[in-house]
């Protein structure tokens, strides 16, 4: 159980994809401008990785990694598709439109194109599952938490409820603005970790002594 | 014609930068500013690819445009086009200037698969008029993330040192720079809020 959280953990905190290894900045920064925006790319980003990466996964290894690459982004490109509609289905097709871009390039990120071979494929299928939750997981967090901060600063609201902050900063909805906020985050975060690693070997430090003491004394 | 070549260019390096005004390709331009000689070729890798996938692409939009669900099927089409133009140009590149291959084959494909092209080729899909609007987007682009590669390239060192807290040192701080000059070029092309 331990393990299990250790590895979901992995992707969620110590290896996260906006954060930590900066693979996947680009939507984010774009177009997790408002709540729902950050849900959506979310709610498209969890079906586009998960699926592709499965898929992905029953590629025959005997291929080149060179075509292998190519088969990886084309099978991310056919799981894009009812991803597409369904995105269109749960948030309108004003939001399918809204991310323009940002919805297509979800196919070809770093997770799906890298990470699936040099990491999901080298697990067994159970551990990988785990990991691969905990990765997009990583993403979602993020990605929800960029768009609702820009949300209260830009528009005063987290949705449909009013935040009055009493006052705005409508440039943090930019590309700019995007950028600075998850560099801003990306740095607080990694002092958080590092901070917490440190208090955590600290403890692992003390509790060697302790047991050290403890010996020489029975001893 | 050229009119249509240089006004797109010109729109895809300053005006629509694919970095600074859509943040495309930012993990890739992390990894090369480390090196100039990663700057010039993953900006050299760009040019190619895009160029040649641009007029692939015109002669599909002209012909599939108006199918009511190609919006739908435009990024497995562009993947298939862009992943034929990769292998058509390995083989060659392994055939002939075999040194050559041994050098990229590590991190050729980061350069032709990734957001920057995709995304890029989507905007000059959609920006493009003609053949020549096609390819000077996709050659100003590639052009485009020079500048913002040499850009981060130059700071590097900097933005690096001891001067900036240990958390920040890394991706955060070069998202943030980036995230400024972004904002320098938000300026210059006149951008209002609200």
């Amino acid at each position: 159980m331990e393990k299990s959280n250790l590895r979901l953990s992995d992707g969620l905190i110590r290896q996260n994809i906006v954060l930590m290894s900066g693979i996947a900045i680009a939507p984010v920064a774009a177009r997790a401008n408002t709540f729902e925006n950050g849900l959506a790319l979310a709610f498209a980003f969890t079906l586009v990785a998960f699926f592709s990466i499965f898929i992905c996964r029953l590629i025959p290894k005997k291929i080149v990694y060179t075509i292998r690459v190519i088969i990886y982004a084309l099978i991310a490109g056919v799981v894009l598709i009812p991803v597409h509609l369904l995105v269109t289905l749960v948030f309108g097709e004003a939001m399918t439109a809204g991310l323009g871009l940002y919805l297509p390039i979800l196919a070809v990120n770093p997770l799906i194109l890298t990470k699936t071979e040099t990491r999901f494929c080298l697990r067994p299928i159970h551990i990988m599952m785990v990991e691969l939750l905990g990765y997009i997981a990583g993403f979602n967090v993020v990605c929800i938490l960029v768009g609702l901060l820009r949300d209260i600063f830009v528009n005063g609201r987290i949705g449909w409820m009013t935040v009055d902050l009493g006052f705005h900063i409508p440039a943090i909805e930019t590309t700019f603005g995007g950028l600075i906020v998850v560099g801003v985050m990306a740095g607080l975060f990694r002092a958080l970790y590092n901070r917490s690693k440190q208090i955590k070997a600290k403890k692992l430090e003390k509790e060697r002594r302790r047991q050290e003491l403890i010996r020489e004394v029975a001893q | 014609m050229i009119a249509n070549f240089i006004s797109a260019a010109l729109i895809s390096i300053f005006l629509q930068n694919a970095v600074f005004e859509k943040a495309l390709g930012i993990n890739i331009l992390l990894y090369a500013a480390r090196k100039r000689s990663h700057v010039i070729g993953f900006t050299l890798g760009l040019c190619y690819i895009m160029s040649l996938s641009s007029i692939v692409i015109w002669a599909l939009d002209l012909v599939w445009g108006e199918f009511i669900y190609y919006h739908i099927l435009a990024p497995v089409l562009y993947i298939a086009i862009i992943g034929i133009i990769y292998i058509a140009s390995l083989i060659i590149v392994w055939r002939y200037f075999h040194k050559l291959f041994v050098k990229i084959k590590k991190f050729v494909h980061l350069t032709v698969f990734n957001c920057a092209v995709l995304g890029a080729l989507f905007i000059g899909s959609q920006a493009g008029a003609d053949i020549w609007g096609y390819l000077g987007y996709g050659l100003g682009t590639g052009i485009g993330f020079f500048v913002a590669g040499f850009l981060l390239y130059a700071a590097h060192s900097r933005l690096n040192n001891e001067l900036v807290p240990a958390a920040f040192r890394g991706m955060p701080i070069m998202v943030i720079y980036v995230g400024v000059l972004s904002l320098a070029l938000y300026a210059f092309v006149g951008y209002q809020t609200g």
